[in-house]
């Protein structure tokens, strides 16, 4: 978990896409590689069990800090873009498996496994948002038109096509999902450095985020493995496609 | 004492404010600090945590004390100066004091509005959670909410609106008076915003935990017809507010059956598409 996290940040300086290095162990045990990475049972839940949570409820009294406005704000609107981007991300890989299983069906179990991890996603999600009482975003329909638009013509458009959508929306998500971490993480910091105690339910948080941006990356392998890169135009392809997911995360984080 | 002494330096500051400031009329000042204060508490329904404290509440201890003393006059003189400079007597403050609430009677209307809403949190769980057992002695109303767990998500927002309409039933004669200091133009986002979050918070103790568009529609619907129940509840005269129930079912109902049309009709478009598309692919299009 570490070691993929420095990695992914030396990434991001650098400014290089992350191909060769998540390529990686996949050169070196190509064979061994199983469709899965992680653990789908924990998928639904939304507060999978932390090290520390029977320790801070035998405590005596934990003193926490009330959140301030910004950090409530900061806190609704990550679980809104979550939302919607597994929303998203489920509507295109519904769009996907037709055409593409139809034309390629050797591809079916793969495609259900992603379909199945981004739905237990957005179950997760969907929980949080009803459980902190954050409301969905506006622009919900919208998504839903746009992402099974682009799922849809992405597959018909081939195997390779499908994959580099996959990719470019998995590596924006990625992205994403690290930089919430981080902030959350520096949000800790900022209450241990004043000697408060971080709660249980934000610590869950960062768990959850952390295993569904593994799992967002486990797919962008997969993408990789199924020539992603061969697709035609893929320059158009992936820029367009992390342009749009851009936007849609800067837009959901508003409204 | 305490409380005073920080009364009084309140005071002279805003008496100084005021004094630099002459040449605005106060009012205008008032509604000023009114956004201000506005923007600074919880304007937009954010982020609920269940581990931290919660963030500061709308008013602050001196104004609580002089605005719950004051409500008890409201059913005698109104949402009015006069029941502020009472209810600033029996809290103890000097009749001057009622400058500490910044609004004047709106503040008196949103301390209604606000404490009605906070009570229903209490008041559901009593409802929707008591058992069985020791229903005796209680309304049937009560009891028949003693099968709280049994009811479906609509029902238990037509209860918890009833509740909350039930909880005008000792200003109802005044609240006509408050609608129309609600309904002038600086107080409408307020008063929106006051609406939008009963509505909020009768779908959240109703146990409705749908996060798509029809979040929106829901508690826009709702909003709607508790405003106009309470409307209709101003003028009632029936026992118990038997038609303004009768009232607010119907509307309810109305909008079920609305809501239950357009999901059918969902469905079936939704069902005929991919019928089309699953037989188009069955014919060998490569879609």
């Amino acid at each position: 978990m570490l070691s993929s996290k420095s990695l992914m940040r030396s990434l991001r300086r650098s400014g290089q896409l992350p191909v060769h290095d998540f390529l990686a162990p996949a050169l070196f045990a190509p064979n061994r590689r199983c469709i899965s990475t992680t653990t789908p049972k924990s998928n639904a839940s939304v507060a999978p069990p932390s090290q520390d949570g029977p320790a801070a409820a035998a405590a005596p009294k934990p003193k926490r800090k009330p959140l301030t406005k910004e950090q409530r704000e900061f806190l609704s609107s990550a679980l809104r873009v979550n939302q919607a981007g597994e929303l998203a991300a489920t509507l295109i890989y519904t769009a996907q498996k037709p055409p593409l299983v139809n034309a390629h069906p050797h591809l079916r179990p793969l495609m259900s496994h992603m379909y199945e991890q981004e739905a237990g996603h957005l179950r997760t999600f969907n929980a949080l948002l009803a459980k902190h009482r954050v409301r969905p975003t506006v622009l919900y329909p919208v998504w839903s038109v746009l992402a099974s638009g682009l799922g849809w013509g992405t597959a018909v458009l081939g195997r390779e096509a499908a994959m580099a959508c996959t990719e470019a929306v998995e590596t924006e998500i990625g992205t994403h999902y690290n930089s919430q971490i981080r902030s959350l993480l520096e949000m800790f910091e900022g209450w241990e450095a004043d000697g408060y105690d971080v709660g249980p339910e934000l610590r869950d948080l960062v768990g959850t985020l952390r295993r569904i941006r593994d799992e967002e990356l486990e797919h962008l392998d997969h993408a990789l493995e199924n020539d992603a890169k061969q697709a035609k135009p893929y320059w158009l392809l992936t820029s367009v496609i992390q342009a749009g997911c851009r936007g849609a995360i800067w837009a959901s984080e508003r409204v | 004492m305490a409380p005073t002494r920080a009364l009084v330096t309140r005071l002279v500051s805003a008496a100084t404010t005021t004094t630099t400031k002459s040449s605005r009329p106060p009012p205008f000042a008032a509604t000023a600090t009114a956004c201000l204060r506005d923007s600074s508490s919880d304007r937009r329904r954010t982020y609920h945590s269940y581990d931290h404290p919660p963030p500061p509440g709308a008013f602050n201890n001196a104004e609580r004390q002089i605005l719950s003393a004051a409500y008890r006059h409201v059913p005698e003189h109104g949402f009015t100066h006069k029941a502020l400079s009472l209810g600033a007597r029996d809290a103890g403050y000097l009749d001057i004091s009622t400058n500490v609430v910044p609004e004047g009677p709106f503040s008196l209307i949103k301390y209604h509005l606000v404490s009605k809403r906070e009570a229903l949190a209490p008041r559901s769980a009593e409802i929707f959670n008591a058992p069985v057992d020791c229903v005796d002695g209680v309304t049937p109303d009560v009891a028949a909410g003693a099968r709280g767990q049994l009811l479906t998500v609509p029902e238990r927002v037509e209860r918890l609106t009833w509740e909350r309409l039930l909880a005008n039933q000792d200003i109802i004669h005044r609240w006509q008076e408050a609608l129309a200091v609600m309904a002038q133009p600086s107080r409408v986002p307020a008063s929106l915003h006051e609406l939008a979050s009963l509505s909020d918070e009768i779908y959240h103790l109703a146990g409705d935990l749908a996060v798509d568009p029809s979040w929106y529609t829901k508690r826009a619907s709702l909003s709607t017809i508790y405003a106009s129940s309470e409307l209709f509840m101003t003028n009632d005269q029936s026992a118990g507010f038997g038609d303004t129930r009768a009232f607010l079912r119907r509307r309810l109902d109305e909008t079920g059956s609305l809501a239950g049309a357009l999901g059918s009709i969902g469905q079936w478009v939704g069902f005929t598409a991919s019928a089309g598309l699953n037989v188009l692919r069955s014919k060998g299009a490569r879609i």
